[in-house]
């Protein structure tokens, strides 16, 4: 185990009955960083986040958090980490300062309801009972009780589904925040954008399997799949030679002849050549795109599926 | 200490903000008090105000440890309130003991309402073992809001809990002598009622109330109801479930059973000494 892991698991596995849903996986989670588990419903994700966070026993296999086995050691483990989980309520007349008071007292130690109120932009809404908040805003209370004992390590589990863009994008700063203070941050998800954005490694998890681990670049670049210039002109060039562009592994006209795709390994340079070859033949541009293989081109290299099936 | 506080201090403050527990633990039980006390004409007979009491209060006790623990407990594990508690340092032990003492502390006030009103409009003299009574309603209670949480424990669901509460409910209603007079019952029925666990509540008030009796005097129904609550809580504690998704198999159905044990050996008791614990003398006019 790396000195600075605040996770490590060395061949975890997770079945229920017949089903396995861990088939012995490992990784490391350093301290301070934002690890993201990606993967499709049933990839094994919530399995292992929740073996993790002691709430459910493993089937083999062994896993340190924070250095306390989360099977044996599961108070100990729950009363320093921060928990944000997919599907939970609370009793429809709380009010949203009660809720955060009352699951501060769970724990040895414990940050102000007042403080979490305003960190978490409720404090307008501190005497609301729970029934009437809205989506978002139940989903920062959730946060705010992930952080009322102040944990240095924190579980995220799926925190922006079904939210509007607008609560995705704050719920997504907070997590820069969180990562901007040290802490530590495992974060399943299934948003593409999420994980390039906010994570600094990355698990790919399917059918209980990790299938690939590394930054979002370090994935992004293992992809066989090229990045894909794209470039509109003001005229045709179904009458023009084309040339050999460096690095360019695939060009092709669509049918009028001025949009042109060039796939490249690197793009930048071959880019750079179109530009000048654009400019050589007096030949004016209206539009570029150029796209980078996302994680979720690599998962679908990887495993022949989309992520959301 | 810290955790049972909150637990009990937030328990109290959702149950006063909740109209059913107001409607189902003050107002109903008030108004079948004085529906009964008019149908049954109390003002002629003063005795027969210890029956409407013990009807009242039993349909109380019912209500409040059968719905009142059992089906809330199903209602926020059904509801994922559960499993949010799951990922914080507690047990369930703070969560089962806080729901114990709100009941408890809702009860009293209708308690003590019911005597005041039974004494000051129609003349019931007071209690002569007050004191008793009220230990004895609180063991009571105590006992039948354990109860309701094995049956959470057991069911898996709500429709099921909401079976095995009825399956409960019914029975103790109508063949403890709580709402049906015994003297209506023939010998085969006050025999079952023996094994009816609220007949030994019933009883056991009507006996403080009609014979100045006291937890001394009653010491195996005491008994009784104290063992319930240890193998309530202890099997509550055990069969815990966080999350609607865990499910526990059919024959666990069979702990509500083993909370009810000692009931069972009592009435094998009585009957076998061929007692009969359901009082059939109020009518006795």
């Amino acid at each position: 185990m790396n000195s600075d892991a605040v996770i490590a698991v060395q061949d975890l596995r997770k079945s229920y009955g017949q089903v396995e849903a861990v088939k012995g996986i490992d990784f490391e989670v350093r301290a301070g960083e934002v690890f993201g588990i990606l993967g499709p419903n049933g990839a094994g994700k919530t399995s292992t986040v929740e073996i993790l966070e002691g709430l459910r026993p493993r089937t083999g296999g062994d896993a340190r958090v924070l250095g306390y086995d989360p099977e044996r050691q599961k108070q100990q483990l729950k009363d320093r980490i921060g928990v944000c989980l997919q599907a939970t309520n609370l009793p429809a007349k709380i009010r949203a300062q009660e809720a955060l008071d009352l699951f501060g007292s769970f724990y040895s130690r414990s940050i102000s309801s007042e403080k979490l109120l305003h960190r978490l932009q409720l404090w307008e809404k501190r005497s609301a009972f729970y029934e009437t908040l809205s989506g978002g805003q139940k989903q920062r209370l959730a946060l705010a009780l992930a952080l009322v004992n102040d944990p240095q390590l924190l579980f995220l589990d799926e925190p922006t589904t079904g939210l509007d863009p607008q609560i995705r994008l704050e719920i997504h700063n907070l997590v820069e925040e969180l990562k901007s203070e040290k802490r530590t941050v495992v974060l399943t998800t299934h948003y593409i954008e999420e994980a390039e954005r906010l994570c600094d490694r990355v698990a790919i998890m399917d059918e209980g399997k990790i299938v690939t681990m590394g930054t979002p670049r370090e994935l992004q670049q293992k992809s066989r799949e090229q990045s894909r210039i794209q470039i509109v002109t003001t005229q045709p060039l179904n009458a023009v030679q084309l040339p050999q562009w460096p690095d360019a592994v695939q060009t092709s006209l669509d049918g009028d002849g001025r949009q042109l795709t060039v796939y490249s390994t690197r793009p930048a340079r071959t880019l750079f050549e179109m530009m000048r070859w654009l400019d050589q033949q007096g030949i004016q541009l209206e539009d570029v795109h150029l796209k980078r293989p996302t994680l979720e081109d690599v998962f679908v290299e990887i495993t022949g599926k989309k992520l959301r099936e | 200490m810290k955790t049972y506080l909150s637990l009990i201090t937030i328990d109290l403050k959702l149950a006063s903000r909740l109209r059913t527990v107001i409607v189902f633990t003050y107002i109903f039980p008030l108004m079948f008090f004085f529906i009964f006390a008019t149908v049954f004409g109390v003002r002629q007979n003063p005795k027969v105000m210890t029956y409407v009491l013990t009807m009242s209060i039993t349909l109380g006790v019912l209500a409040n440890g059968l719905f009142g623990a059992g089906i809330r407990a199903l209602q926020e594990r059904e509801l994922n309130i559960l499993r949010r508690y799951k990922v914080t340092p507690i047990t369930p032990v703070p969560l089962l003991v806080a729901s114990m003492v709100t009941g408890w502390v809702i009860f009293m006030p209708y308690i003590v309402l019911v005597i005041c009103l039974a004494h000051f409009i129609y003349h019931m003299p007071w209690p002569v073992q007050l004191p008793s009574l009220l230990v004895f309603i609180s063991i009571g209670l105590i006992a039948f809001r354990s109860i309701g949480l094995v049956i959470a424990s057991v069911a898996n669901t709500m429709q099921e809990g909401t079976i095995l509460v009825q399956l409960c409910y019914f029975p103790m209603l109508f063949l403890s002598g709580a709402t049906l007079p015994a003297i209506m019952f023939p010998h085969f029925l006050r025999v079952i009622s023996n094994f009816i666990p609220a007949t030994y509540l019933v009883s056991g008030m009507q006996g403080i109330m009609l014979r100045s009796e006291d937890l001394v005097t009653d010491w195996r129904w005491v008994v009784a109801l104290i063992v319930t609550t240890l193998v309530g809580v202890t099997v509550g504690t055990k069969l815990f479930r966080w999350e609607k998704e865990e499910k526990i198999r059919g024959s666990a159905k069979l702990w509500v059973v083993v909370a009810l044990l000692p009931f069972l050996l009592l009435g094998l008791w009585q009957s076998y000494a061929g007692h009969i614990v359901i009082r059939t003398d109020i009518f006795g006019r």
